[in-house]
């Protein structure tokens, strides 16, 4: 008997001397196999290539089975060789399971990989990648309609940048010729209605802003001219309104004052503060007696309007005086 | 014992048990000393206190119907307490006590308490007794099958029924996969093979890969509480509805004699249904109407259309159980290459039906459904004591039906061998001490499909002690699992860093301990001496009767001379060639009692040609 079939593997004379049923050749078989299992690859233990067919793992499976399975000595003295029989024959099975599971198989494969296959296959997958970058190119180039797609594309994806960085008015932009680029977009046209509100936010704070800057250096006018910058933007804008017509007021521009408050009112008829600069603005100009009912009606809307109250309770005294 | 004693395939089946030997490479059901291949697993202790045996005892059930055990099977290996075995409770005729031990079943039996492992035991010494008469020389060894659903518990109890009948069983297998080895034996087979086994009191659906002769499962599915039993108790309840509606609200469920007659009756119809459309169910004076009254008769007619909408969530169940098997498997309906039915509810025409429709194709029609799986079972013996017998080559790789883990933290249940593992198998897992200081740790090894551990059957618990204190977490316990051929299981743990080993055998669940088991096989001995000694007797009577068989024999000449001059007698020698074949029957079929009664006819006959012969010639 040939040595070379085991690699010239080494056994261990008391094992092969066992008083068992077994031949010598069966003998080796099932040693050689049970010494193999801890470091061999699943494949190995099988006796297959590596990435060999689910098909050929089930028909490799049921030959070596037919050789190691404990009954297939049935009625046979066995002694050490039965657990040695069973141990290979679970190794088998684990194998079997393995390389036919759906699941397990594929990580399996990658990760018994021979180093040279693994190279081939990163190399042909880099290939892969680069190719179909290069195709998807020249299409671009060559078809108008996939050039328009990667148009409009790149202009969501700037104008959805500039909208996060705060550059409403380049969004705005670029979301308004996606929409015209592409009538039926539904994206870019609510972005674009979005990115104008937000930039018209923006610029009515700068002159809020600035407004109370002039404030506090005490320059009122300034403070109305920039008040004046925000109500252009919007019109209808209540707060800028009602400072304005505080600051007008302060200017010593009464009438402008009572306009100011009049159109805040028109806004939001409800507002307690824009009735109280309307009884502010009235006090000064000398009509008391509308004065009193404008600030009547804003502690109305508001009893905690704290300043309107005492400036109603000084305009009573007068009044009484 | 030598590998050329016989040895038997026997399927220990809930209603029906059959016993098959492979004899000349060909594998054949053993007929019963009745001549019947079916024996039926019921067992009865008569009022005389006679212990009965199979179409015996299912006679007499009607008139002693509590101390007639039927269906056994069912509650084989279940504890005490659990679901199951309430409801058997609830409609069994004959009682149940919990065990000495609290936790297993009893059933009582000629008002002794006995166990089910040992009730089963009767019917299998039974069958080794009938197999005994078949071949004239002792059989102690055998292959049983169980559904392939059984868990540890129910297969341990099951073996213990073997041992305490005398037998050494080579294997517990399952029957499905028992089926289909029968099925492909002796054919060379690459095929994708369904069993739906639909039997008496279980169903089980098995898918098998088989080739080069292996018989690889794949996975295996079912239901214990899923059978036949259950379509006739659907039948029974229909009728006692109907009966109490016609007349005045008779409960015919307190009357254990009329139940019993109701049982036999839907069996009957249930099975006629499979080849008629329509059943008659005739039961005369089958309740007493009330003093002085006529008796009460059940007549009704049961249709087949009737019997299948009793029964349309019962066959939904078996489709469901089959499509999560296949899934289990992994193989689509129409990727199976052959659908093999067993067990005796495939009769039915609705059962194959929903077969068919689901699977998109003919059922096997080659199968006998009650023999196949005592077939496989005698195949399987014969390849595990003497392998060329059966060409050298059937290879069974069976697969652990459920789930086997252990209870962790939390009452969950963490698995160790998933279910369709194929086996033998084992599996080594680490635990972790879960307290600070703690010595000992309990461990308790279930088996089922629930996340919730107290929703699994529990196999056993053991206690390994002696862990060194220290911090939790860092001690180890290494726990391996292992499941042996027969499907039953072993545990056994390590403390890592002293080595301390226990293990469990998970045996508490068949509900007798070692020592029961020792003392309930030593009395069989017993009772095997005794048969022993009546095979001895049996032996000295068939020499007497053989030697009366030839005197007359000689005699016959003779007679046959002095009756060509006599008037009378003359259908002497006919009668004479009728006693005769009787004996030889009976020689045959070394059957005592019939041996001891055509003893007394053959002396009788050979009085009458002994005087017929040495008669003078008739002058007149």
């Amino acid at each position: 008997m040939s040595e070379d079939r085991y690699s010239g593997h080494l056994f261990n004379p008391a094992d092969l001397a066992e008083e068992v049923g077994l031949d010598q050749d069966r003998r080796k078989a099932i040693l050689f196999a049970e010494a193999g299992l801890p470091a061999w690859t699943h494949w190995q233990v099988l006796g297959l290539e590596w990435n060999a067919t689910p098909e050929a793992v089930r028909a490799a499976y049921l030959d070596q089975v037919k050789l190691f399975h404990p009954d297939r000595y049935a009625g046979m003295k066995l002694g050490s060789f039965r657990g040695r029989l069973e141990r290979v024959f679970r190794g088998l099975t684990e194998a079997r399971d393995v390389l036919t599971s759906e699941t397990h198989r594929a990580p399996y494969v990658l990760a018994t990989a021979p180093a040279l296959e693994v190279t081939r296959l990163e190399a042909r997958r880099l290939e892969d990648e680069r190719r179909s970058m290069e195709r998807r190119g020249r299409l671009a180039r060559h078809n108008p309609l996939l050039a328009r797609a990667e148009r409009i594309n790149t202009l969501m994806k700037h104008g959805r940048e500039m909208l996060a960085a705060g550059q409403f008015a380049q969004a705005v932009n670029d979301f308004q010729l996606v929409a015209s680029l592409d009538p039926g977009n539904t994206e870019a046209g609510p972005l674009a209605a979005a990115a104008r509100k937000k930039g018209l936010e923006g610029r009515i704070n700068e002159c809020l802003e600035k407004a109370r800057a002039a404030e506090a250096m005490g320059s009122w006018p300034g403070a109305l001219a920039a008040y004046r910058a925000a109500l252009e933007i919007e019109p209808g804008n209540l707060r800028a309104l009602v400072l304005a017509s505080r600051a007008a007021l302060e200017a010593g521009e009464v009438g402008a004052a009572r306009d100011l408050a009049e159109q805040g009112i028109k806004v939001q008829p409800r507002s307690a503060v824009a009735h109280e600069a309307l009884g502010a603005a009235l006090e000064i100009i000398g009509k008391k007696s509308d004065a009193r009912k404008a600030l009547e009606r804003a502690v109305e809307i508001d009893p905690h309007l704290d300043s309107a109250k005492e400036r109603l309770k000084k305009l009573r005294w007068s009044f009484l005086g | 014992m030598s590998d050329q004693d016989p040895v038997v395939g026997i399927d220990l089946g809930t209603t029906n048990s059959v016993v098959a030997t492979v004899r000349d490479g060909v594998p054949r059901v053993i007929p019963n000393r009745s001549g019947q291949p079916l024996t039926p697993s019921v067992v009865a202790v008569a009022k005389n206190g006679k212990l009965l045996v199979g179409s015996l005892a299912k006679r007499q059930a009607i008139t002693n119907a509590e101390n007639t055990v039927y269906a056994a099977k069912r509650l084989i290996g279940r504890r005490w307490g659990s679901k199951e075995v309430e409801d058997a409770r609830r409609v069994l005729p004959y009682q149940l006590v919990a065990g000495p031990e609290g936790n297993d079943i009893r059933v009582v039996l000629g008002g002794k308490p006995v166990s089910v492992a040992e009730v089963s035991s009767q019917v299998l010494s039974e069958l080794k007794a009938d197999a005994e008469a078949w071949f004239g020389a002792p059989v102690t060894r055998a292959v049983i099958t169980v559904p392939a659903y059984f868990n540890d518990g129910q297969r341990q109890a099951t073996k213990d029924a073997g041992r305490i009948a005398g037998l050494e069983v080579l294997r517990i297998i399952n029957e499905p996969t028992s089926a289909a080895l029968a099925y492909g034996f002796g054919k060379k087979l690459e095929k994708k093979v369904v069993v739906f086994d639909l039997g008496g009191g279980t169903f089980d659906v098995s898918v098998l890969d088989i080739g080069q002769s292996v018989y690889d499962v794949i996975a295996v599915g079912g239901d214990t509480y899923l059978g036949g039993e259950d379509f006739d108790r659907r039948i029974m309840d229909w009728l006692t509805f109907n009966f109490a509606k016609e007349n005045g609200g008779v409960d015919l469920r307190q009357d254990k004699m009329a139940l019993q007659r109701l049982r036999d009756a839907s069996e009957k119809a249930k099975c006629e249904l499979s080849g008629t459309p329509t059943a008659d169910i005739h039961l005369p004076f089958l309740a007493a109407a009330g003093e002085g009254k006529a008796a009460l008769h059940l007549t009704k007619q049961l249709t087949r259309e009737k019997l299948e909408e009793l029964t349309k969530d019962l066959i939904e169940r078996c489709v469901a159980v089959t499509e999560k098997t296949l899934k289990d498997a992994g193989v689509r309906p129409n990727q199976v290459d052959e659908v093999i039915l067993v067990g005796g509810m495939t009769r039915m025409p609705r059962v194959q039906r929903a077969v068919r429709d689901y699977f998109g194709r003919e059922p096997c029609k080659g199968v006998h459904p009650d023999e196949v799986v005592a077939l496989g079972a005698a195949i399987q013996a014969q390849a595990l004591v003497a392998p060329a017998a059966v060409g050298g080559e059937v290879l069974l790789l069976d697969v652990t039906p459920q789930n086997l883990g252990i209870l962790v933290v939390g009452g969950y249940f963490q698995t160790v061998i998933p279910r369709n593992t194929t086996v033998p198998t084992n599996q080594t897992h680490l635990f972790t001490t879960v307290q600070e200081n703690q010595t000992s740790v309990r461990i308790a090894v279930l088996q089922g499909e629930s996340d919730k551990a107290t929703d699994n059957e529990l196999l056993g618990e053991f206690v390994l002690a002696g862990i060194r204190p220290a911090r939790r977490g860092e001690v180890a316990i290494e726990i391996t699992f292992d499941i042996s051929a027969d499907g039953i299981v072993g545990v056994s743990a390590r403390d890592v860093d002293t080595g301390q080993e226990q293990s469990i055998n998970v045996t508490a669940t068949s509900g007798l301990t070692e020592d029961e088991l020792k003392k309930i096989i030593d009395e069989h001995l017993d009772d095997q001496l005794e048969k022993k000694q009546s095979s001895a007797d049996l032996e000295r009577s068939r020499g007497r009767v053989a030697a009366v068989v030839a005197e007359i024999e000689a005699l016959v000449p003779a007679v046959q001379k002095a009756l060509e001059r006599s008037r009378f007698g003359r259908d002497a020698v006919q009668k004479a060639e009728g006693v005769l074949a009787r004996a030889r029957q009976a020689m045959e079929r070394k059957d005592t009692d019939e041996l001891a009664s055509v003893a007394e006819a053959l002396e009788r006959t050979l009085q009458l040609f002994k005087g017929l012969a040495a008669a003078p010639p008739d002058g007149s």
